[in-house]
């Protein structure tokens, strides 16, 4: 008898832990310099760092719709993002700055209308609160590679398909360019190419993947703030954040898409008081803006995270910490180990460990 | 519709030579809500009117190797940043095909797409509403010109599929946000006379 083999239908997953991130943007940069430098991708950014709470990127994501309600089981419409939406992508005046004779005069400056100006990171730092209790956290955010891509099934020409290994792609030969899959996601994180009549997103660092390298995002994280993995590795960090220890979450849930991007939900100073004196009771960023984002379950990971830090505090060891402190960074790649300054071209011009 | 022996200009939709050619009117209505092609666009648009274009004016020429197809309709006016104007002549592919559902699995038809602002024309193979792919044998060509509140656009490709002897009309309104399977089409085959 004939031995057949199946191919194994995995999850890759993230894992952003919010208490690490420190908002640096490298993540995306990485994945910019990697991945969005050619005709119609200037203001494109497949990851991308949003100050929390804030309007994010493209302006005001969270009210566009889109996603499964989880009530009939019916997709939901949503909002097309526009250009103006998503914003930057801008022009400076390198030119008049540098070599326009103005001395001092000239600063950089976004060659586009004041008006309704926005762009990725826009509104960094700006944050909620009146001072001394005021608040912000950073959220890292890229396709969530959803286990029911409600983006693929919104496609009528099928350009949008997942792999074997849990990633949502796109076949651009075959995308027409018709944006259903913007609307229909709920996380707002394609974006179309005006140039190339394409729409894009995120690829999961596939091709490094495939190699063994980690994504450009997780590799790259000067904080050694975010995991990725595999969902079914029991023994890998994502996993074990996820489904062991309960303490990453995915964000607006909601929308049920199965997101794979997951988050530590981020530990909170407590509010001060008129006098200055420390209100041990409530939070400054509040609970129930997290559980907004994060669901009721926040409330329980947030318990478990604080007791968890409690008992290290008395003297005790603690694996959830040791994985969250990432000592050694490797440990954040899941698999994806390789370096990829080993890689040495192929004779078809791609890359191979 | 009989296929005018011109020379000059073709691929011009303002060339005056056009005045010779033989036109129809050609009605147009929506393609139906229950035949789009998932439940994302059938949620979305139920509530919507689309392929609100009612009818387009159509002339055919040939110059011996390409056919040329000039359709004419009225622009609707309202600004829209992200989609555009679009029109497509239509051929069958196997001697019939739906023209109501832009074709389907059995019976896909043949695209000659242009879009305003897209640098360049389309073939593409509809198997459904929305639901198709670019095809390389091309040498197809268009080009559109905005004037007096009405599009006028000239489609052209080899003339050979003149041979079909039979041709629809699809047309998007962008303003509305139309693309794909939301498209006002003809029913009924115009018939194509080649000489």
């Amino acid at each position: 008898m004939a031995a057949t083999t199946e191919a194994k239908v995995r999850q890759l997953a993230w894992v952003y832990d919010l208490n690490k991130c420190i908002g640096c943007q490298t993540c995306s940069v990485a994945c910019k310099v990697l991945w969005t430098r050619d005709e119609g991708e200037k203001q494109q950014w497949w990851c991308s760092v949003n100050t929390m709470p804030g309007l994010g990127t493209p302006k005001n994501w969270e009210s566009m719709g889109g996603g499964i309600d989880l009530v009939t089981a019916r997709p939901r419409p949503g909002h097309q993002p526009t250009r103006e939406e998503f914003g930057g992508g801008f022009d400076f005046n390198y030119d008049e700055v540098f070599y326009g004779g103005t001395g001092g005069k000239a600063h950089l400056e976004p060659q586009a209308p004041r008006e309704n100006r926005w762009a990725m990171n826009w509104d960094e730092d700006q944050g909620a609160g009146e001072w001394p209790n005021s608040y912000y956290f950073y959220l890292p955010r890229m396709c969530n590679h959803c286990t029911n891509p409600v983006c693929a099934g919104a496609c009528p020409t099928g350009a949008l398909h997942k792999t074997d290994n849990g990633l949502v792609l796109r076949d651009e030969d075959i995308c027409m360019g018709d944006r259903f899959c913007m609307e229909a996601c709920p996380y707002k994180k394609i974006y179309f190419n005006y140039e190339r009549h394409v729409a894009q997103q995120c690829i999961g660092c596939f091709p490094r993947i495939e190699a063994g390298v980690a994504p450009a995002c997780v590799r790259q994280c000067p904080g050694r703030a975010v995991f990725v993995g595999y969902l079914d590795d029991e023994d890998g960090p994502v996993n074990k954040l996820i489904n062991t220890w309960k303490i990453a979450l995915p964000l607006h849930a909601e929308s049920g898409t199965g997101p794979n991007v997951y988050y530590v939900p981020p530990l909170s100073p407590y509010r001060l008081n008129e006098d200055m004196s420390i209100d041990y009771e409530t939070p400054r960023i509040p609970p129930e803006y997290l559980e907004s984002l994060f669901g009721p379950e926040v409330h329980t990971a947030l318990g478990r995270l604080k007791g968890e830090m409690e008992s290290v505090r008395g003297g005790a060891k603690s694996e959830m910490l040791s994985t969250l402190i990432a000592y050694h960074w490797q440990e954040l790649l899941g698999p994806f180990t390789v370096d990829p300054a080993t890689l040495t071209p192929n004779g078809n011009g791609h890359r191979e460990v | 519709m009989k296929v005018a022996k011109l020379s000059g200009a073709l691929a011009d939709p303002q060339w005056a030579g056009w005045s010779g050619a033989d036109g129809a009117t050609v009605a147009l209505k929506p393609v139906a809500l229950e035949s789009q092609p998932n439940a994302y666009i059938r949620e979305a648009w139920k509530d919507r009117d689309y392929g609100q274009v009612a009818e387009g004016q159509v002339k055919a020429a040939s110059d011996g190797e390409r056919l040329y197809l000039r359709v004419e309709w009225p622009d609707d006016p309202a600004p829209n940043a992200e989609f555009q104007d679009a029109v497509s002549a239509i051929f069958p592919t196997n001697g019939s095909g739906v023209l109501a559902t832009l074709g389907d699995a059995d019976k896909p038809l043949v695209l000659w797409f242009w879009e305003n602002g897209r640098p360049e024309a389309l073939r593409l193979i509809s198997r459904g509403p929305g639901v198709f792919r670019r095809d390389t044998g091309d040498g197809v060509a268009a080009a559109g010109v905005l004037a007096d509140g009405r599009w006028s656009v000239v489609l052209s490709g080899p003339a050979a599929i003149g041979a079909k002897g039979k041709v629809g009309l699809a047309v998007w309104n962008g303003s509305n946000d139309e693309r794909a399977g939301l498209a006002a089409v003809s029913r009924e085959w115009l018939p194509l006379e080649m000489d």
